[in-house]
C-alpha cells in the first residue's frame, strides 16, 4: 500500500477534511475519463497531445468551469497537423478559444523550448509554457504531454547547480506570476471591468495556488544534487498544485497552518461550485465590491491562504534561507 | 487622524514579538478610552498591520460604529472588533455590530455573554469565539466551547494563550484547544496575566512557556492585550 501524500496525506496527518477539494478532484477525474474516451477513437498525429489547463490541470473542475485547452505538437512545425484547434474543441464540446488567443492556435513544443526570454517569448508563449509545467493534464497523447513537460524542465535545468534552486526556472516562474498580476489590471481596463469579481477572486486564490504550487517545489531543489533535480521536479509537477502545496507544509511539519491554508481554499472552491455565488462574483464590478458580503468573504479567504503560504515560506528556517537568497534578487 | 502615523516596527523585535503579523488591542490605551482617532494613532505606534478595536463595554460601541462610519483611512491589513462583554443588550449590540464595515474581519465574542446564539448568528463568519480564563464559569475548555461553536457553526476561534495557561500551566489545554479548533483559528490574544487575571505585558518566562503552542499559530495575526514588554520597548529606542 502506498503512503498517502498531498491533500489526502494532510487529511490523514491532521484529521481535517477538505470535502470541496476532494469533490472537485473526483469530478475532474470523472470528466477527464469521459473526454479521454472521446479522443480514444480519433486518429490524430502521433506527436500531438490535447492538454487541458486551468481548473482541469489543478483538478478543481466545478459545475461551471471553462474548458481551457491547448493542442500541442512535439514534432516539426507543419501546416496540416491534426488535430486542429477546432477539431479538438468539437470533441471537447468546448467553447470557442478565448479572445486573448492563448489557446486559440496550435502550440509547438519547439517554440516553448527555444523561445524562452526576450521579444520572441511572447506573453502567450510564456503562458503556454508555464501552464504546461504548472497545471496541465492531457486527454489525448498522454506520452507526448509528459515528454513535453519533461523537455521544458530539461531546458530550464541545463545550467543548474547542486543543492541550489534552479534560477532560470525560478526567474521565469516569478516573471509569470507578476505577469498574471499585471495583466489582470490591464485586461480589466480593456474590458471596462467586465468579469472583475470572478477574475479578482481567482487571482487571490486560484492563480496564487498555481504560483505557489510551482514555487515550493523549485525552492525545495536545495535538497537535491543537480543530477536528481529533473526527476524530482518532473514527479512533483505531475501532481496537482494543491498536492504540491500540501506536501510542502507536511514536509516542513507545518500542519496547523496547512489545515487553515487548505481550509480557506476548500471554502473558496465551495463558493465557485455554487452557481448563484459564482454568478454573483462574475457580475460583480469593482464599484459594487464594497457592498458584497460574498466578495468580502473571498477577500478574507485569499488573505488566509496567503498568510498560510507566507508563514511556511518565512517561518521555516530552511525555506526562509532560500527565500532570502533566491526570491528577491 | 494625523496625515502621517508614527508606526512602530514590531517585527524588529526578537523572540515571539518578531512574529508577523502582530498588533495591539486599543483596550491597552486606557487614557484615550472612547477617543477612537487617538486610539488608532496609539495602536499604529505599535503596529500598522493588525489592530483590535476594543469595545468591551457596551457604551463604547456607538462611538466606534460612528467612527468607522466616517470612513477613516486606516493602514491596518487585519482589523478585529472586540464585542461588548458588559453593559449591553444582546440584540442591540448585534444590530450595531452588523453595521461594521467589511474591513472589520472579526468580531471577538466572550462565550459566557451569549445567551441566545441565534441572535449572534447574524455575524456569520465574522463571529470569533474567545476561550475564557479561570475566573469564568464556562467557555474555557474544549468541552465547554464545543456547544458554543455548535450554536455558531460559521464562527472562528480567538485563542487567548494566557487564558488557557491560567487553567493549565502545563499548556496541555492550550494544545487541546488548538487540536480541536485549529481549522477555525482566526487570531491569537497574547499577554501574560497578573495575580488578579488582568492582562499585563508578556513576561520572559511566559514567552518561553508559550513558544511551543504559538509555533502552531504562525499564520494568523497576534493581538497584544497589553503593551509590548519593556525589553522590547527599550530595543526600539
Amino acid at each position: 500500500m502506498t503512503e498517502a501524500t498531498g491533500v489526502a496525506g494532510l487529511e490523514i496527518a491532521s484529521g481535517a477534511t477538505f470535502a470541496n477539494i476532494q469533490e472537485c478532484k473526483l469530478r475532474t477525474e470523472e470528466r477527464l475519463q469521459q473526454r479521454r474516451l472521446r479522443f480514444a477513437s480519433e486518429l490524430f498525429d502521433p506527436d500531438s497531445a490535447v492538454v487541458l489547463t486551468g481548473s482541469w490541470g489543478r483538478r478543481e473542475v466545478t459545475g461551471e468551469s471553462d474548458d481551457d485547452y491547448m493542442v500541442l505538437f512535439a514534432g516539426r512545425r507543419r501546416r496540416d497537423a491534426r488535430p486542429s484547434v477546432h477539431e479538438a474543441a468539437d470533441i471537447l464540446e468546448a467553447k470557442p478559444p478565448g479572445r486573448e488567443a492563448v489557446f486559440g492556435k496550435q502550440v509547438w513544443l519547439q517554440d516553448l523550448l527555444r523561445k524562452i526570454g526576450r521579444d520572441r517569448d511572447t506573453n502567450a508563449n510564456l503562458t503556454r509554457r508555464m501552464l504546461l509545467l504548472l497545471e496541465s493534464v492531457s486527454v489525448s497523447g498522454i506520452d507526448v504531454h509528459e515528454r513535453a513537460r519533461r523537455a521544458v524542465l530539461e531546458e530550464y535545468l541545463r545550467a543548474h547547480k547542486d543543492y541550489r534552486p534552479p534560477r532560470f526556472l525560478l526567474n521565469d516562474l516569478v516573471r509569470y506570476w507578476r505577469t498574471i498580476a499585471v495583466d489582470f489590471e490591464s485586461k480589466m481596463r480593456d474590458r471596462k471591468g467586465q468579469g472583475w469579481g470572478l477574475r479578482n477572486a481567482k487571482l487571490r486564490l486560484s492563480r496564487k495556488a498555481l504560483f505557489a504550487g510551482g514555487l515550493l517545489p523549485v525552492l525545495e531543489c536545495y535538497r537535491y544534487r543537480a543530477d536528481g533535480m529533473l526527476e524530482y521536479l518532473d514527479a512533483a509537477l505531475a501532481m496537482r498544485p494543491l498536492d504540491r502545496i500540501a506536501d510542502a507544509f507536511t514536509m516542513h511539519r507545518a500542519i496547523d497552518p496547512a489545515v487553515r491554508t487548505l481550509g480557506a481554499y476548500d471554502e473558496f472552491l465551495g463558493i465557485l461550485n455554487d452557481p448563484d455565488k459564482r454568478k454573483e462574483l462574475d457580475t460583480l464590478t469593482i464599484e459594487r465590491s464594497g457592498s458584497s458580503q460574498l466578495f468580502a468573504r473571498v477577500v478574507e479567504l485569499g488573505e488566509d491562504f496567503e498568510l498560510g503560504l507566507l508563514a511556511l515560506l518565512f517561518n521555516d528556517s530552511d525555506l526562509q534561507r532560500r527565500v532570502r537568497d533566491y526570491l528577491i534578487f | 487622524m494625523a496625515a502621517t502615523l508614527d508606526i512602530g516596527p514590531l517585527d524588529e523585535a526578537g523572540g515571539l514579538l518578531g512574529h508577523h503579523p502582530i498588533g495591539v488591542s486599543t483596550g491597552v490605551f486606557t487614557a484615550h478610552r472612547g477617543l477612537w482617532p487617538d486610539l488608532v494613532e496609539d495602536a499604529c505606534a505599535v503596529s500598522s498591520y493588525v489592530v483590535e478595536l476594543s469595545a468591551l463595554s457596551g457604551d463604547e460601541l456607538p462611538g466606534l460604529i460612528a467612527y468607522l462610519r466616517s470612513e477613516p483611512v486606516l493602514p491596518f491589513r487585519y482589523m478585529s472588533v472586540h464585542a461588548p462583554a458588559k453593559n449591553f443588550d444582546e440584540s442591540v449590540a448585534v444590530e450595531s455590530l452588523c453595521e461594521l464595515p467589511f474591513e472589520v474581519r472579526s468580531v471577538v465574542l466572550h462565550p459566557d455573554v451569549i445567551s441566545d446564539a441565534s441572535v449572534w448568528k447574524r455575524l456569520k463568519t465574522r463571529a470569533v469565539i474567545e476561550n475564557m480564563d479561570d475566573r469564568k464559569g464556562t467557555g474555557r475548555t474544549v468541552e465547554e466551547l464545543k456547544p458554543v461553536f455548535e450554536g455558531l457553526p460559521e464562527a472562528g476561534f480567538c485563542f487567548d494563550v494566557a487564558h488557557a495557561w491560567s487553567l493549565d500551566p502545563t499548556m496541555e489545554l492550550a494544545h487541546a484547544l488548538l487540536d480541536e479548533f485549529r481549522v477555525r483559528l482566526r487570531h491569537v490574544h497574547l499577554s501574560s496575566l497578573d495575580n488578579t487575571g488582568n492582562h499585563i505585558p508578556l513576561r520572559p518566562d511566559d514567552e518561553l512557556r508559550f513558544a511551543d503552542v504559538l509555533s502552531r499559530c504562525t499564520d494568523v495575526p497576534w493581538v497584544l492585550e497589553a503593551m509590548p514588554p519593556g525589553e522590547w520597548a527599550s530595543s526600539r529606542s
